[in-house]
């Protein structure tokens, strides 16, 4: 969003704010527009949910006996919700984590960057206006993840603690978002165009997926290893959503290391640590980006068709 | 409304040179250092491109100006420049009132239309819809960018064709979406990069119409820049020559041809000539020679000579000293595409 100027009447800080949240809408619906254009796209969308969703359920299945007495007591012991936590919210992060830079490529290859850096709208409303596309993609994921895991492999949630599992939610998305910004912004800064975007490969393949307890508790893992996962917010968030949702969690007992050595619940430790990191990440990332597209702009290489 | 001094672009490469153990690098390339070598991550532009050379250049408002020049001349670089997209590497100027090193404010003012790559088009979306989009980003309300697509679209003769999907249309009829986006916002200046590429006659007629009426009786300053300088020359108020990156000449079309007073084009088509044997006499400056393939052996041959009563008989005698026939002989005055793609632009250059 652009910051309004400091001396602007507030009107024209409102107006200036109604009219990006108007053009994230107008993209919300271009971007529907054409995903319902591409008909063969829909049902293959529905049974890619259900082949990746069913793939976990199945593994979960083979491994949950032992994966219950894994878990610990933070986490209850149906590795059913443990695991539907955690696939759900990797494709939340994904799409925060990893679509800002898909976003900017395809913008670039397309050679839509320099239109849309000609729009009077603030830097950042085109990517987030794309980024509405793996939204309508990604998000409803979710339902069918938590629908799956519950009406077919025995997965239960507890509902009294929505509000904070919301909270968290909106936490981790927004951290994941920041270092999605600092991903997106390799692509002009380290020139990165194609392949393996290393920000990206880092945290979401390597850290999250391995490290952060997706598919089983940290607990596991070596010390220095539990240690490494305490470096990014999936792990805080997986920790907080389970101990809320999860039937026969606790909100107390301390499983990641810095909760151990910290003198908070473990819930404070995990909000606090989520919230230190999406002050931090996001204004690193927007300015990254901007300063991104500023280099992009003095070498000529905001979009590959000059 | 426009006014630019001294300006200049370098494109970095990438540069890497080991001075005893310190890594020099330019250039938008991921390099890891190590003492003994330097390994590069990834790939380079290579050697620097020096796109501009100190333009200088005023334009007023509600002119038509035209930016002319052969292909890698610089205009599209100059363009970009004007529209915010593209730093200058030196100088300074300002467009609509903005200085140059506020490329967020310039591009409120400006409209840029590229008719090369695909410029946002969706091809999943109607011409109507993709329009309309365009004005959403930029701000409009619902209502106003629904007339404004209307009249953009009507502008450019795709009424009837609206709710086609991009997909569906023709080149041409996409072209002209694309400008139908650049007559959709209004601003104080319309930047237009190659708008006729590729058009048919009766709708680049169309288009050079709508620069040359619509947009300045709206009162916005349109810049147009091609390689064409035949549909230009009648169109424009002024136009700039760009060549290698430097600014030649600017004027009205007459002032651009001015000083070729003294000199007159032969266009000839001949049959079965080969190699002139005659020394090339004095009263032709320069010749431009194509073999046209085919059967009939025909080249094409195109003359610069002296405005002496004697220079045709003497160009005739030489070209034909190779051997064949003349088929086709014209005479005629040097006109700004002469200039443009080179035969006389070292004349208009002194």
């Amino acid at each position: 969003m652009r910051v309004p100027a400091a001396g602007e009447p507030r009107d024209v800080r409102v107006h200036s704010l109604i009219r990006e949240i108007a053009t994230l809408w107008a993209f919300a619906i271009r971007e529907y527009r054409i995903w319902q254009s591409y008909r063969v796209n829909q049902v293959m969308w529905m049974v890619n949910i259900f082949v990746t969703t069913l793939l976990f359920f199945l593994m979960g299945q083979m491994v949950k006996g032992k994966a219950a007495h894994l878990m610990g007591a933070a986490y209850g012991t149906n590795y059913m919700s443990f695991i539907v936590v955690g696939i759900a919210m990797n494709v939340f992060l994904f799409t925060n984590l990893a679509d800002p830079y898909t976003r900017i490529a395809r913008s670039y290859f397309n050679g839509t960057m320099d239109l849309m850096l000609l729009s009077p709208m603030s830097i950042y409303t085109p990517l987030l206006g794309f980024m509405t596309k793996s939204m309508l993609d990604d998000y409803p994921r979710l339902f069918f993840v938590g629908g799956f895991g519950m009406l077919l492999f025995g997965a239960a949630f507890r509902f009294q603690y929505t509000l904070p599992a919301l909270g968290f939610t909106v936490l981790v998305l927004s951290s994941a978002f920041g270092i999605g910004m600092i991903s997106a912004s390799s692509f002009y800064l380290l020139n990165i165009k194609r392949g393996t975007e290393p920000v990206r490969f880092l945290v979401q393949q390597l850290l999250a997926t391995l490290l952060a307890g997706s598919y089983y508790p940290v607990t596991v893992l070596p010390r220095p290893l539990q240690w490494v996962a305490c470096l990014i917010p999936h792990t805080y968030a997986f920790d907080a959503l389970r101990r809320l949702m999860d039937p026969g969690a606790h909100l107390g007992g301390a499983v990641l290391p810095l909760q151990q050595i910290l003198p908070w619940p473990p819930l404070a430790v995990d909000g606090a640590v989520l919230g230190l990191m999406t002050l931090i990440l996001i204004p690193v990332g927007l300015l990254l980006y901007a300063r991104g597209i500023e280099k992009a702009r003095r070498n000529g290489t905001l979009t590959r068709w000059q | 409304m426009i006014r630019l001094s001294g300006i200049g672009k370098t494109f970095p490469g990438a540069e890497l040179s080991l001075r005893g153990t310190k890594l020099v690098t330019q250039g938008p390339a991921l390099w890891v250092r190590n003492l003994a070598r330097a390994v590069r991550l990834t790939a380079s532009p290579g050697a620097p491109v020096r796109a501009l050379e100190d333009v200088t250049l005023n334009i007023a408002a509600g002119e038509v100006f035209g930016i002319l020049g052969p292909n890698g001349s610089g205009k599209t670089t100059l363009v970009k420049i004007m529209a915010g997209l593209l730093r200058p590497t030196e100088g300074a100027g300002a467009v609509a009132g903005v200085e140059m090193n506020h490329p967020q404010a310039i591009r409120r003012r400006v409209s840029y239309v590229s008719t090369t790559g695909w410029m946002g088009l969706e091809w999943a979306l109607t011409a109507e819809e993709n329009i309309r989009f365009f004005g959403l980003l930029s701000g409009m309300s619902g209502a106003l960018a629904k007339t404004r697509t209307d009249e953009a679209l009507r502008d450019v003769g795709l009424m009837q064709d609206r709710h086609k999907a991009v997909s569906e249309l023709s080149n041409g009829m996409r072209q002209r979406v694309i400008l139908a986006r650049a007559l959709l916002l209004r601003t104080p200046v319309v930047l237009l990069d190659e708008p006729t590429v590729g058009l048919d006659p009766i709708h680049r007629d169309q288009v050079l119409a709508l620069v040359r009426e619509t947009l300045p009786a709206r009162g916005q300053t349109v810049i147009v820049v091609d390689h064409q300088a035949d549909a230009l020359e009648t169109i424009v108020d002024r136009a700039a020559i760009l060549a290698g990156g430097r600014l030649l000449r600017a004027g009205t079309p007459a002032e651009l041809v001015s000083g070729l007073e003294g000199v007159r084009v032969l266009e000839m088509v001949t049959r079965g000539s080969g190699e002139p044997r005659a020394a090339i006499p004095p009263q032709v400056q320069e010749v431009e020679r194509i073999e046209r393939p085919g059967p009939l052996g025909l080249t094409q041959w195109r003359l610069t000579v002296a405005d002496r009563s004697d220079a045709l008989e003497a160009a005739l005698h030489w070209v034909l000293s190779g051997g064949g026939q003349a088929v086709q002989v014209a005479e005629r005055a040097p006109r700004l595409a002469d200039v443009v793609t080179g035969r006389l632009r070292r004349e208009v250059s002194r």
